[in-house]
Formats: C-alpha cells, sequence, structure tokens
C-alpha cells in the first residue's frame, strides 16, 4: 500500500517501532527512571518505576487498608500517596483499548483445572517474587541500578525457564509415545 | 531521603495518575508487541529467536541510562545509583526486609529466581504478558491475576513473616 495521507506515513513508519519489544523495554527502562525522578520525594523504595508484581501487592494491600482499615505492608510510595500505584490497572486498560482497536480481542476460556493451576500459578509467583523483591521487570530495573542480587534472579530466572521448557518438552514426547 | 523533582506535598496526589498513564502506556505497547520476559528465555533457547528476548535486554540497558541521565539531571532523586558501588553491595537495594544476612539474600535472589521462571514458562508467560492476555479476553491469565491479588494480603500478614523466621532459624539473622 502507497501511503498517500500524512497520518499513513507517520503510521507506516511508526508501526515496526511500536510492534518491536526492544521499544518497549526502551521505553519501560527510561521512563521507570523519570518517574523516580518526579515521584520519589513520595516515598521509596528505589528503582521501583514500574513492577507488575509489587504494583498489585501495593494496589491491592493498599485499598483493602483504605476500604476495609486494615494494616498490611506496601511499599512507602504507596502508603504515603493519596491512592496506591496504579500501573497494573493501567497496563490493563491499555492492553484492553489496543486489543479493541486492533481487533485482536478474543474471549479465550479454559477447563476448571486450567483455572485452578492459573489461579495457584498466580499466587506462587507473586510470593516468590515478594520474597525476591520484585518481579522480572523490576528485577531488570534494579539490575540497572546497580544491584548484583536482581542481576542473580534474572540469570536463575533464565536457568529456570530453561528447565521448564525441557520438561514442557519431555512431557509432550511421552503424550505422543 | 530522595527528593524528586515534585514536592512530596503535591507528589502523594500525583502518584495515581502519573503511574496510570505510565501503565496505560506501557499496556499498549506490551499488547502490540508480545512482550514477555520468560516468552524471551524461552523462544532464545528453543528457536534462537531473539525478537522477544531484545525486548527484555533493552529493558534492563535502557533502565541503567534512564537511571545514569537522570542521575546526572537529579541526583537527589537517584539516592543510591550505582548500588554496586554506592551503598553496600553486599545488600539489595532499599525495600527488601531488613536484618537479615547476605546469604539470606542470596537464598531470597536464586530460589525464587529460578522457581518464576519455572512456572511462567509452564503457564506461557510472565506477569506482564498474563495482565496483557487478561486483557485480551484469556481467561486462564485472569485467574492468575486473581491468583496474584489473593496472593498479596497473604504474604504481607503470612508468609513475609514466615520467611524471616525460617532465615533466622537457618542462622542467617544479621
Amino acid at each position: 500500500m502507497v501511503p498517500c495521507k500524512p497520518t499513513d506515513t507517520i503510521r507506516h513508519t511508526l508501526s515496526p517501532l511500536v510492534r518491536h519489544p526492544a521499544f518497549l523495554g526502551a521505553v519501560i527502562g527510561v521512563l521507570a527512571a523519570f518517574s523516580q525522578a518526579l515521584l520519589i520525594s513520595a516515598g521509596g523504595p528505589e528503582a521501583y518505576g514500574f513492577c507488575v508484581a509489587c504494583h498489585t501487592r501495593d494496589l491491592v494491600n493498599g485499598l483493602s487498608n483504605i476500604l476495609a482499615g486494615t494494616n498490611l505492608a506496601l511499599a512507602p510510595i504507596s502508603k504515603n500517596a493519596v491512592l496506591p500505584v496504579m500501573s497494573v490497572v493501567g497496563v490493563l486498560i491499555g492492553a484492553y483499548l489496543s486489543a479493541r482497536v486492533n481487533r485482536e480481542h478474543k474471549s479465550k476460556e479454559g477447563s476448571p483445572r486450567d483455572y485452578f493451576a492459573y489461579f495457584l500459578g498466580g499466587f506462587l509467583v507473586l510470593e516468590l517474587a515478594m520474597i525476591f523483591g520484585g518481579c522480572p521487570y523490576r528485577a531488570a530495573l534494579r539490575t540497572g541500578y546497580g544491584d548484583i542480587f536482581a542481576l542473580l534472579f534474572i540469570v536463575t530466572m533464565a536457568l529456570g525457564v530453561i528447565a521448564g521448557t525441557v520438561l514442557a518438552q519431555k512431557r509432550a514426547e511421552k503424550e505422543d509415545a | 531521603m530522595a527528593t524528586g523533582i515534585l514536592a512530596a506535598e503535591i507528589a502523594i496526589y500525583a502518584v495515581p495518575p502519573v503511574t496510570l498513564l505510565l501503565g496505560i502506556l506501557i499496556g499498549y505497547l506490551a499488547q502490540r508487541s508480545g512482550f514477555c520476559s520468560i516468552g524471551g528465555f524461552r523462544d532464545y533457547f528453543l528457536f534462537r529467536h531473539t525478537r522477544l528476548l531484545s525486548g527484555y535486554l533493552a529493558l534492563i540497558v535502557f533502565s541503567f541510562l534512564g537511571y545514569l541521565l537522570f542521575w546526572i539531571l537529579t541526583p537527589a532523586a537517584m539516592e543510591h545509583f550505582f548500588w554496586a558501588f554506592e551503598g553496600d553491595p553486599s545488600s539489595p537495594v532499599p525495600g527488601a526486609p531488613a536484618g537479615l544476612a547476605p546469604a539470606a539474600y542470596l537464598l531470597f535472589s536464586v530460589v525464587p529466581g529460578f522457581l518464576v521462571g519455572l512456572i511462567c514458562v509452564l503457564l506461557g508467560g510472565c506477569p506482564i504478558r498474563q495482565t496483557v492476555m487478561a486483557s485480551e479476553g484469556n481467561r486462564k491469565s485472569a485467574f492468575f491475576l486473581l491468583g496474584m491479588c489473593v496472593g498479596s494480603p497473604v504474604f504481607a500478614a503470612f508468609v513475609s513473616r514466615w520467611i524471616v523466621l525460617l532465615m533466622k532459624t537457618l542462622g542467617l539473622g544479621a
């Protein structure tokens, strides 16, 4: 297709960029640093600009503290602010908009066993991420911030991925045989 | 205490809207690109595909560059950058449970790292990918999010204490 309107040209040039994971990686990295520069007076910790697990924890525990009067632990930035960090809500909205606009929204269902496995997986991943102090994303931010433990987390995560892949392959082979 | 561009009285109001906008932008781009850290390592290991992995590596490199840039522009906001040189490299970035020996932090990195990689690759995506898939209408991923939500108060109320207790029992208190 030959671009004819100026907006088409822009779209034509931007589309491969917007669709490339490395572009998003760069965006998250720079914006996480920017949001720390902007908001850190509200409270720490550092290298906390974006994290799916920690920000979910802050959101759930923070709202529970506000609405139900509980006293659950959360990061100082979410404790001090009028409302906890909203990044996860943002990701849900942004991804929903994108899926709708680009007609990629599709209901996918699973068996009750799948639901239980995913529920348990989500539960365990959150506990494990909290023990470390971040999901894979905050691990990357912490590594960029100079935290050697976060780098170790990434290395062992890669090993875990390899172990999981081998396990899944073995299981698939067994089912084929 | 670190000081940012916004004063504390303003920043406490800015936190929700700024993080929300940031999240919307990340969510939109993540849906477009299929961004996934776990998927990056998996695709590289299985097929030597580097597309997804490049996203995660770019995140590490650009977070360093971003923090470096704002450390130059607003040094007061980047109190402990670059941690490995500034702070004590045998302790993690502030925010982790205090009062434990370095060996405990080593365990906290290595064991969860391996298990998060293992669980996430079996479920087909890291936390951000699950969030995006839930938004795309995948109900299994919605249950993953539900598990994370239920896990949050459970960690705060029980697991965080148990894990410190366990470390002290193992003789890894400070």
